[in-house]
């Protein structure tokens, strides 16, 4: 289910000076936005498999590239995560990045 | 009367811009020939005012207020946000063209369509990408056109076509003489920030250009419908090239070229519209 908040952090956070405040203190930054603590604690430990429900997938790559985690870390990250909806259509069909 | 001069479609996919510097050769080539190519022909027909139909990525709308379709009817509209297009698209800002926008509008309530609409909106990557790689100079005034396709529930394929023809209908019975070409962004399949980012679902691109180029409406609507809840989330954006179909009279298009390019994510397809008299 979405959690508006994370959405919204996310989505505040392609603002510089929010991204850049966020980078210096995130918990301070998390404060101003009343999600779970589940939710909070998921952001600080870059727990992207709790996350992942909650949020929008564009917003999670805005947030992850905004906070400085390569592509390949990500893309790791995501498709590590166990009983995740697959790309569809099976990867033998599908060409590789 | 407007005259519809042209209808095309180009990808936009943001890795063009992020990583344009460090492109391996053929990726670069590959991009830089299908914009080149539409560019050239957009550009040889002359538009008055260029209709761009693209995805808002998070830029103009959040979950307070999400529309499903927005038109652009101010005079003025603000350029891309993104820092990695800033750098390479200098246009603070970019003309608009209140009187088709507003006659959009107004076409649009006259048929029970009722689209949000804008009188400023910033033009994300969506729009500005394919600009700045076509070499669009000067670029015309802009009536942009945004769909929700980045967040459920999304307008259906059907009613995309619906709203192509409604653009038709507008441009036809607007009362100035201008020369109006359509652009619509985006697609083909790409996956974001979901699992399977980075490949590619060439079999999804196939079966989208066949149903372009055949033409028939009923058989896209219908398909697509499906086939996009199967594939990745970039994947919604072919509404844009829905739009464009019926926008030039459902006749098909000519693809200009398709590639598989894993580099930048995207099944990355360029195509002009046979425009119906």
């Amino acid at each position: 289910m979405r959690d508006y908040w994370l959405n919204k952090l996310f989505f505040d956070i392609q603002q510089s000076p929010v991204a850049a405040e966020y980078k210096k203190d995130r918990e301070a930054v998390l404060a101003r936005y009343p999600m779970s603590a589940e939710l909070r604690q998921a952001l600080l430990a870059d727990d992207i498999e709790t996350i992942v429900p909650h949020v929008n997938a564009y917003l999670l790559r805005f947030y992850y590239a905004i906070v400085g985690m390569k592509d390949a870390e990500f893309i790791r990250r995501l498709n590590e995560i166990p009983d995740a909806p697959l790309a569809p259509k099976g990867k033998e069909e599908m060409s590789h990045g | 009367m407007a005259n519809l001069v042209g209808v095309y479609a180009a990808s936009h996919g943001p890795m063009i811009a992020r990583e344009w510097d460090s492109l391996t050769p053929p990726t670069r080539a590959s991009v830089e020939e299908g914009f080149g190519q539409v560019g050239k022909r957009l550009m040889a027909s002359r538009p008055d005012v260029l209709v761009i139909v693209s995805p808002d990525h998070w830029v103009n709308f959040f979950l307070n207020n999400f529309p499903a379709f927005c038109v652009g009817v101010g005079a003025e509209h603000d350029g891309p946000p993104e820092p990695f297009l800033k750098k390479h698209f200098h246009h603070p800002t970019l003309a608009g063209h209140p009187g088709l926008g507003q006659h959009l509008m107004n076409t649009a309530i006259d048929r029970d369509f009722d689209p949000s609409m804008s009188h400023r909106l910033t033009l994300d990557h969506g729009f500005c990408l394919p600009l700045w790689r076509m070499g669009i100079d000067p670029i015309p005034p802009i009536v942009p056109i945004v769909i929700n396709e980045v967040d459920d529930p999304m307008p259906t394929m059907r009613r995309c076509l619906a709203f192509g023809a409604l653009l038709k209908e507008a441009i036809a019975s607007y009362p100035e003489n201008l020369r109006v070409a359509v652009l619509a962004t985006g697609g083909l399949s790409h996956f974001i920030g979901e699992p399977g980012m980075g490949q590619i679902d060439e079999k999804f691109d196939r079966t989208c250009i066949s149903l372009f180029e055949r033409g028939d409406p009923a058989a896209l609507a219908s398909t697509l419908e499906q086939e996009v809840r199967h594939t990745g989330n970039g994947g919604h954006e072919v509404r844009n090239w829905v739009v464009a179909h019926a926008t030039a009279g459902n006749k098909g298009f000519e693809l200009i070229s398709y590639a598989a390019l894993e580099e930048i994510y995207v099944g990355c397809a360029f195509a002009e519209w046979r425009v119906a008299a």
